[in-house]
């Protein structure tokens, strides 16, 4: 089932939408410069980011004196770049991946690994080959290291990592009655995964030396295997390209970038139509995407997403026209992210953060408001050029706060605007 | 601003009935009081598939050595508990309860048609329902038969899904200390007026939780100023919790079950010195805690139920580790459990594709806490009626 183009040219309150979703948010003036312009043709000018980073970055990891600072400086970077970087959408996608292909630093310390893993989420943010995509992952130190295949060989296999490539990367579960895969599935995959391991960077005074993907044949076990469905001599590989090319991947891969951008409850019809492009272009990010941000699907769906922490900060900081922080005051954003339930790379889990209404309890609405009033009212809050317009704060021209918020200084508006469901909803 | 539980509980029925007309636990709530047996149950979550093998260690079975070369634990370490089974050395915090009759295993829990997905199983138990139809949680439910969402609150970030309920999910308090609204000044009455703005949908959803956080942190603060610990507590995200919960419990905040999580146990390589390391961290926690409490008087008052979404593989696998498995210990304290090992020990010789065969299901050990300790119609919870082990004195 195809998605209906969006036949309109953009109006202000769908350009805003757009920015939100694919920006984390945006000024006035970025918005109303995509008024009038065509769906698709924004949709492919936001998907041709290149490799541009943002200028004066203060943070680097390799300065790190120890392995937990490193991580920390990691954050740090990557949240700068979050905030200034010329490319939010590749940003938008990297913590996409970074939620699909979970790492964590709670198991992963060694500072290349990190920055390494990151650049390759970066990579790949638009991938045109999902399965070179997940190949490239498999292989990296950090994932290796994570999910344990770097300890799998031959007659004693490792299966962390063989089950989460099925579960979690690829085909998912499927239904209790219906599964995707086999428990034979998981061991075979494990036995052709041996072998997969990493050189150099082992142990806490290593933290900065650069490891690199080994594969030893000696501990590679080369019989026969079957594996979803097929047979043979199976290497990891074969068993990556056979578990990313899967036909249920690509329903798995379009429901999650559906949860992205669309909604935290997506309409499965509008999934199956991603999942069939997923499939006519063996595995395209980048296609799905244009389809899905050019879509009516897409543009129907307001306010269907609960930012999550990151989303929320970076966004305040993005409709706020981007004021300068302080270098301590951004590490202190990220560790505040990570109150708010998403420490960047560090996930509480291998399936990542499961998002929606998840974000929301008692202790993250507060520490909501805490991050809305530093940013807004605090001794450090950062002086604005100029106040945000409802347009930019809420994606309505008009807004629906108005009789709330009259009487009060811009400051506290902009507050109390923050710390609304409008503006906490993408 | 500060709601009182009640006027929270007639306003958000008042709220709920204008839009979708009154749900059943909302009407019942308006007329019964609640928590009037005064017991509160502690739920401890082992995140990851505990190794129940190595944490009620069978020192007696040939069998478990050969399994693992690498990581048992050496009969000479173990804690003898009875003649065939002892704890792991890091759970000697936890020798004292034993011997005073507060501390209970069960052994062999688990659930038909075992996955070794975390997720799923993790679900599962949450959910009470291994089929994963339902999506809301067994405490949820509890909140719905009782009649008050804060008869249950969880300590730590993210509430797991054990605390959903079809409406809304239970609060979840990060920390006492910052459990609190602090609004600048002049604010009060814009605030109220943007959260009674009209909405729908997912904004609705962010309106009512933050009407229910105000109402909650209110509760909680008026209390919580009397607490003075009991105990000392060791250093760790963890522990803390506990003390967030003793110090609920001591200041009558009001909460019938209250959650705690402990991470890290998805141990497929090293195991020894991670798994060591948590289970030292969960019980000298938890000893403090009963330490606490003792010493506040309250606890008989406080019961301790603990489980792991699955145990590991019988056999180690060449990292020195294990694979996801199926069927664990579960495991009790506090004066309310009949001390003792409850149920009999899984067969390591007639495995299912390397796991062993489950005998108790959990929902049964559920059943206990509902009926026995918490006295709801564990029936209308557990959607069926299960038995489990005499494990409450």
């Amino acid at each position: 089932m195809p998605l209906t183009p969006l036949s309109r040219k953009l109006t202000p309150e769908d350009a805003a939408h757009l920015l939100r979703r694919t920006a984390f948010g945006a000024t006035d003036a970025q918005i109303r410069a995509l008024v009038g312009r065509e769906a698709r043709e924004v949709a492919r000018d936001l998907l041709s980011f290149g490799n541009e980073t943002a200028p004066g970055n203060p943070f680097d990891p390799a300065q790190a004196a120890r392995p937990g600072a490193g991580a920390q400086l990691v954050r740090g970077a990557w949240l700068y770049e979050l905030l200034y970087g010329p490319h939010p959408l590749r940003e938008r996608l990297a913590l996409t991946w970074s939620n699909h292909f979970v790492i964590g630093t709670d198991k992963v310390r060694n500072v290349p690994m990190l920055t390494g893993y990151l650049a390759l989420l970066r990579r790949h943010a638009a991938s045109d080959n999902f399965a070179a995509f997940t190949l490239d992952v498999a292989r990296h130190p950090a994932m290796l290291r994570y999910l344990d295949n770097d300890q799998n060989r031959k007659g004693k296999p490792n299966e962390n990592f063989s089950r989460e490539l099925l579960e979690l990367f690829t085909t998912g579960l499927g239904t209790p009655g219906r599964p995707n895969y086999s428990e034979e599935d998981v061991r075979e995959g494990a036995r052709a995964l041996t072998g997969w391991t990493f050189e150099g960077g082992r142990g806490n005074d290593r933290f900065l030396e650069e490891p690199r993907f080994v594969f030893r044949p000696g501990q590679h076990d080369a019989g026969r295997k079957a594996y979803l469905g097929r047979a043979g001599n199976l290497g990891g590989e074969d068993v990556v390209r056979l578990a990313a090319t899967h036909p249920q991947t690509a329903l798995f891969v379009a429901r999650k970038l559906h949860r992205a951008f669309v909604a935290d409850t997506p309409d499965e019809a509008a999934v199956a139509g991603s999942a069939e492009t997923f499939r006519r272009t063996n595995g395209s990010v980048r296609a799905v995407l244009e389809e899905l941000l050019a879509s009516e699907a897409f543009y129907a769906r307001r306010a269907a997403i609960i930012r999550s922490p990151v989303e929320f900060i970076v966004g305040a900081v993005r409709t706020l026209g981007q004021p300068r922080l302080e270098a301590k005051q951004i590490l202190n954003l990220a560790q505040t992210a990570g109150r708010l339930g998403q420490l960047l790379l560090e996930p509480d889990t291998v399936k990542g953060w499961d998002g929606g209404r998840e974000w929301i309890n008692d202790s993250t609405l507060l520490g909501r408001m805490q991050v809305a009033a530093a940013l807004t009212l605090g001794g450090t809050a950062p002086a604005l050029r100029e106040q945000p317009t409802p347009l930019a704060l809420l994606g309505q021209e008009r807004s629906p706060l108005q009789g709330a918020l009259g009487g009060l200084s811009p400051k506290q508006r902009t507050y109390l605007t923050l710390i609304s469901p409008e503006f906490q909803l993408a | 601003m500060t709601l009182d539980r009640r006027d929270f509980l007639k306003y958000s029925a008042l709220a709920v009935a204008a839009t979708s007309g009154m749900p059943g636990f909302l009407a019942r709530a308006a007329t019964q009081p609640g928590g009037a047996s005064g017991k509160t149950l502690v739920v401890v979550q082992l995140t990851g598939g505990n190794d129940g093998l190595n944490t009620l260690v069978p020192y007696s079975n040939g069998a478990y050595y050969a399994a693992r070369p690498n990581i048992a634990i050496p009969k000479k370490d173990v804690l003898t508990l009875t003649p065939d089974l002892g704890m792991h050395p890091a759970l000697k915090p936890l020798t004292g309860l034993w011997d005073a009759g507060h501390l209970a295993w069960m052994e062999n829990v688990g659930y038909p048609n075992p996955t070794r997905s975390h997720f799923a199983s993790m679900a599962i138990w949450h959910t009470a329902d291994p089929t994963q139809a339902q999506a809301e949680g067994w405490i949820g439910r509890i909140a719905e038969q009782i009649g008050d969402p804060f008869c249950a609150s969880n300590l730590g970030g993210v509430a797991p899904q054990a605390l959903r309920a079809s409406e809304f999910s239970l609060p979840s308090i990060d920390s006492v200390d910052s459990f609190q609204v602090k609004l600048p000044a002049g604010l009060e009455g814009a605030f109220g007026q943007m959260l009674g703005a009209p909405r729908t949908g997912e904004a609705a959803y962010l309106g009512e939780a933050t009407r229910r956080m105000l109402a909650n942190t209110g509760a909680v603060q008026k209390n919580v100023s009397k607490y003075k610990a009991g105990a000392k507590y060791p250093g760790g995200r963890f522990a803390s919790q506990l003390r967030d919960a003793a110090r609920l419990i001591a200041a009558g905040t009001g909460q019938r079950v209250l959650y705690v999580s402990l991470g890290g146990f998805d141990t497929h390589a090293g195991q020894r010195a991670e798994q060591d390391e948590l289970l030292a961290q969960l019980a000298s926690g938890l000893a403090a805690f009963q330490a606490d409490l003792e010493a506040q008087g309250l606890a008989d008052r406080v019961l301790v139920m603990g489980f792991s979404e699955f145990g590991r593989r019988v056999a180690e696998n060449a990292s020195a580790g294990t694979d996801h498995g199926q069927g664990s210990v579960m495991f009790a304290l506090g004066q309310g459990v009949r001390g003792g090992v409850h149920g009999s020990s899984p067969d390591l010789e007639d495995l299912a594709d390397g796991d062993i065969k489950y005998r108790q299901d959990f929902r049964g050990v559920y059943a206990g806490a509902l009926t026995g300790w918490l006295g709801l119609d564990a029936r209308e919870i557990l959607r069926g009626d299960f038995a489990g082990p005499p494990w409450l004195a």
